[in-house]
Parts: C-alpha cells; structure tokens; sequence
C-alpha cells in the first residue's frame, strides 16, 4: 500500500515539478529589458522580445532560450494578460526658473490628469516635484516641494481627493537631464503626475 | 497631503548621508501600503498577517502579504514604485520584501511566485536599482532588467 502511495506521489510530482517558465515581451513603452533565471547548476539569460527558458528543476540548468510566438503565450497567459491593470500614466508641468507659479500651460495637462483619474477611479496618484540644480541643495528641495504642492492644489481644486494624493518632492536630485552644480535646465524643473 | 517625501539622488545622497543625519531625509512612515488590487475576479484572497481577506479592486497590500487567486481568480496589483502585477488562475505570490526609500538608495522588491502565472512590469526599484528586483520561484531565481516578463510554475 505504502509502495502504490509512493508511486502515485511520484507521479504527481513528475507533472507537478514541471518548474518554472519565463517568457520576456516587451513593456508598455515597447522596450525589452532583461531577465536572467538562475537555477544552482546555471543561468540563462533573456534579452529579446518572446525569447523564453524553462527552469525544470533547481539543480539543473535553465533549458536553452527559444522564441515563443503570440500564440504561445496566450495559451499559457491568455487570463493574466486579460486581467492585466492599465500601466501607470504619467503627466509634467513644467515651471518658469525659481518659482512655484502654475505656468499657463498647465491648464491642458491638469485637464489630461483629471480625466485619467476620473477613467481609472483612481485614488492612487503621486505628485513629485523636481527642480533643476541652480541654486542651492536646501533651497531647491524647498522649491520642489512648492511645485508639487501648487499641482496638488490645483487638482485638489479640479475635484480630485487629498486623500488619493501621495506629495513627494526630489529636489535637484532625480533630473530628467543630468547637468553640472548650478546649471539652470527647464526640462528638470517639472512636477511629474503616476497615475495609477 | 499628510504624505510628504524628500527623496534625493543615489551618488550624492551617497555623499550626503555620510555628512548628514537620516532624520533629515525620513519617509513618511504614516501610509505602509505598497501596492493597491486595480483588478479582480473571484475567486481571489489576500492572506495578511495570518488573515485571509477577499481581493476587493481597492484593497491595499502590504509587505509580507500572500496573494492567493483559486480555479477562475486573476488579481492585478499597481506598486507604489509603478510595477504592476498580475495574477492568473490557481496562483500563490507573497512579497517578501519592498522597500522603496530612493533618498537612501533603500530599494528593494523581492517576491515570490510559489505556483500559477504571473505577468510582472517592474518600476522606478528597478529604474534605481535594477539588481534589487528579483523573483523567486521553486526552482529558480529571476532577476529583472526593467523590463516585462511572464511566469509560469507548475
């Protein structure tokens, strides 16, 4: 009896241990990044759209890349594909050197993030404020913080809840563009509206 | 507005944080969650701390939450860096660990997916700090590139 047991468990592990597949598609933007899957005995790394490996087992290698087609993938994926959530949709005001006055310009992009958290019924929004690298380090981090609080408000006035708002602010210190100490860049000073 | 971050950059926070204390950079310790359910169908549990809650669109997620979707479940969950998961049927996924503190180049987000299929975007941890974002499986270890990638364990 225990025999038969061990043959029927053996017989589930043998489908049930059939280890792991990973398939790298591109992201939203369209990009292929990279993934590599490691195993004890080895590693074998993805870097082209549909490429896929399988992993059977955690002391063999990782089976050698192939390229899955569409088809394939839905197959295995069709219902997490289908039941995916919309990706995060980022928004930028960009602000005039030295100020935290909503530009005229803003006018359309507040609209634009009005709508996309009326579509998703989001309560899940960050407001990051950034600044460019004149002026110096405390200073800047206060302005950044004035930026994201001025779109806050405004959205707060557009009709969207505080409470769905998550303010961070950056400072000089996460630039669109990298620049020199002291280097005036309009594109770095921005508040950056995640949408989620 | 009672969630307020300064987050700096990696080389110079690096630099900085040598000069000056942390307190000066602290996150907001006020709002824990790091991801929020966008999507559900049933049927699809949360286990947090040892209590099984239904996966309601809305439910937040913490660190160290398992995630379970059973024969017709699928659950989607958006990040609080932007990753954005899903879940297919007959899957089991448990974060077990997210920090993301990018002022102290704090960033981490390792998961794993014990069974079923998963489709992963990663976010800003893995724009930061792409070797922070890893994945386990039973029999392997996946570390992303920013990038998309689907997962089956069976």
């Amino acid at each position: 009896m225990q025999r038969i047991l061990m043959i029927a468990f053996c017989g589930l592990l043998v489908t049930g241990c059939s280890g792991t597949r990973v398939v790298l598609v591109p992201d939203p933007d369209g990009k292929v990044g990279q993934v590599s899957v490691a195993t004890q005995a080895g590693e074998a790394v993805l870097h082209k759209s549909g490429e896929t490996t399988r992993a059977s087992a955690s002391d063999s290698k990782p089976a050698n890349p192939e390229v899955w087609s569409q088809d394939q993938i839905q197959d295995v994926f069709a219902a997490a594909l289908a039941n995916e959530p919309l990706p995060p949709q980022r928004h930028r005001i960009h602000f005039a050197t030295g100020t935290a006055d909503l530009p005229a310009e803003a006018g359309p992009v507040l609209q634009a993030i009005k709508q996309a958290v009326e579509q998703r019924k989001s309560c899940d929004i960050s407001v990051i404020g950034h600044s460019d690298r004149a002026g110096d380090d405390a200073w800047n981090r206060d302005l950044s913080l004035k930026r994201a609080d001025a779109v806050a408000r405004a959205l707060k006035l557009a009709g969207i809840a505080d409470a769905c708002m998550d303010i961070r602010y950056y400072g000089e210190h996460d630039p669109v563009v990298p620049t020199a100490d002291g280097v005036s860049e309009p594109r770095n000073r921005r508040v950056e509206v995640e949408i989620r | 507005m009672e969630k307020r971050t300064f987050s700096g950059h990696r080389e110079w926070m690096t630099a900085l944080s040598l000069f000056l204390s942390a307190a000066a950079f602290a996150e907001p310790a006020s709002d824990p969650r790091i991801g929020t359910i966008k999507t559900s169908r049933p049927e699809a549990v949360v286990l947090h701390q040892g209590a099984e809650q239904p996966a309601q669109v809305g439910s937040r997620i913490y660190r160290g939450d398992t995630i379970v979707t059973r024969s017709d479940g699928a659950v989607g969950i958006s990040f609080m860096d932007g990753a954005v998961l899903s879940l297919g049927p007959d899957s089991r996924f448990t974060v077990d660990d997210f920090l993301f503190k990018p002022a102290n180049r704090e960033v981490s987000f390792l998961s794993t997916l014990a069974k079923g299929t998963a489709t992963f975007i990663s976010g800003a941890i893995g724009r930061i700090s792409p070797e922070s974002v890893k994945f386990k499986t039973p029999t392997a270890t996946l570390a992303l590139r920013g990038t998309k990638i689907l997962v089956e364990v069976k």
